[in-house]
């Protein structure tokens, strides 16, 4: 486990870039949950750090109703290309079999935020 | 347990050497960050005139971007100007990180749009005095590309006469969206001028010639607009060979900038036959279509197409014929940015990589003008 600092260093919906031994990690502070994934994006090798955090762009019908939706979900868009991943699972929306980032889990312990790589 | 470092700076994996490969840019975009960056390469005739008017910029583009800017999230530098306005932080961003031999500048600023002839010339000339002294001095790795007005072709060729003396500026630089095709007559000085200084003209995504910008109308979207420019290059590609540019002027030579080049076979292999049986409309040619094609057209990689099977890059390449006809690009600073490591899959190795992402640019560009 490596500890990346205090829970109240990571904005809600903010994502972060911390560096481990020399490798980057983008570490979201979901609101009820914590997201991490390797800080490079799985199509062009953006830092997903400096993308933001967004809803999908949802559409009821052609023309009609529209609206941004998470499903509950925290999704993080790429600075360049403008693809949406999942950060839960690290598989991009549009092409979820093709495109993915490896994430890994998050604990929040005693107000530290703790990656664990394996 | 190890403390990480939160925001540390770049590490070795974002250190220069990505690849390991000669790496040349063939389109980066500088912007001014407002008309006050080139108002001191104006006459005072037009800084008063700019002060009075409020002019700010020439008329933009049709439809949002997904970005602000068309520009990379992360391409705006910590002072607050606007991406590719700042040679230090792009330096920084592109040339250093990816350890680029040559960056080739490529502006974009539409001088051509302002209905003003004078004014619009003005404005053309300060881009390229702007360019000069604000970008090319400031680092040596920079070329540039001359920003004409292409409504007035003698202008054009003046500038381009003029300019063309500093070495550094290696081409000519136009939008595919002109206010006709390229090859009609009237803008055979530009083009003449181009040949005489030796200097390729590079023709790039977009601009607006007052005209719907897809020959079925305006459509509704960005997406549209941005997918569909390969019409735009399609009709240029057509006008020049079909109106004998090539015959007038044997050593013109012309880059496609922006444009993709998955499109270009099959446009040539419909362009040859339909010569075979059409040829008497355009009698001064003397060769198939497509041989002209591939001896005076290159085509820059990016927005680098992207087929689910990576080895059907391989059939492209094989159906283009020519192994230096493609030339590496990434489009710094906009949003649909190729990065140097990563868009050529890896399907594209050995000599063929290296050729792409800089040898072809050192055949077709001269980096080495006097």
């Amino acid at each position: 486990m490596h500890d990346v600092g205090a829970q109240a260093d990571f904005e809600v919906g903010q994502p972060t870039r911390v560096e481990i031994e020399g490798r980057g990690f983008v570490v979201v502070n979901g609101g009820t949950q914590f997201y991490a994934a390797r800080d490079v994006c799985a199509h062009q090798g953006a830092r997903l750090s400096s993308g933001r955090c967004k809803g999908n762009v949802h559409a009821e019908s052609v023309g009609g109703h529209i609206e941004y939706q998470t499903g509950g979900r925290t999704l993080l868009q790429c600075p360049w290309h403008g693809w949406i991943f999942d950060m839960s699972t690290g598989r991009a929306l549009t092409d979820p079999d093709r495109a993915r980032v490896r994430v890994y889990p998050v604990q929040v312990t005693d107000g530290r935020v703790l990656l664990d790589l394996g | 347990m190890a403390q990480a470092v939160l925001d540390a700076p770049a590490a070795a994996e974002a250190a220069n050497g990505r690849t390991s490969l000669t790496v040349i840019d063939c389109d980066v975009h500088p912007y001014p960050n407002t008309i006050h960056d080139l108002t001191p390469f104006m006459s005072d005739r037009w800084v008063q005139y700019v002060k009075q008017s409020g002019f700010a910029a020439p008329p933009g583009t049709q439809y949002p971007k997904g970005y602000e800017n068309a520009a990379r999230r992360d391409a705006w530098p910590p002072n607050g100007l606007k991406p590719g306005a700042d040679p230090d932080f792009v330096r920084e961003q592109l040339l250093d990180e990816w350890d680029m031999k040559y960056g080739i500048l490529t502006p974009l600023y539409a001088a051509g749009h302002v209905h003003n002839d004078d004014f619009s010339i003005a404005l053309a000339r300060a881009v390229n005095e702007w360019q000069r002294h604000v970008w090319l001095d400031s680092d040596e790795r920079w070329r540039s590309s001359i920003t004409v007005t292409p409504q007035i072709p003698e202008a054009a060729a003046e500038e381009i006469r003029r300019c063309g003396k500093d070495g550094r500026f290696v081409q000519v630089i136009l939008t595919v969206r002109g206010n006709a095709p390229y090859g009609k007559r009237h803008y055979y000085p530009l083009f003449e001028a181009a040949a005489d200084m030796d200097l390729p003209v590079g023709i790039h995504f977009g601009g607006w010639g007052n005209h719907p910008i897809t020959a079925t109308g305006w459509p509704s979207y960005y997406l549209e607009d941005h997918t569909g420019m390969t019409q735009a290059f399609e009709a240029q590609v057509l006008s020049l060979v079909s109106e004998g540019i090539f015959e007038r002027l044997p050593n013109l030579r012309i880059a496609l900038i922006e444009g993709g080049f998955s499109w270009m076979p099959p446009l040539m292999w419909r362009f040859d036959k339909n010569y075979k049986g059409l040829k008497e409309e355009v009698p001064w040619l003397r060769k198939l279509p497509s041989e002209y094609i591939l001896e005076h057209f290159r085509m820059t990689t990016q927005p680098m197409d992207e087929p689910p099977n990576p080895q059907h890059l391989l059939q492209i390449f094989d159906m283009i014929g020519r192994e230096d006809f493609l030339m590496f690009a990434t489009d710094y600073p906009h949003w649909d940015f190729d990065a140097p490591d990563r868009a050529l899959p890896s399907v594209v190795r050995g000599e063929l990589r290296q050729k792409i992402m800089a040898d072809n640019a050192t055949a077709f560009y001269d980096f080495e003008r006097a």
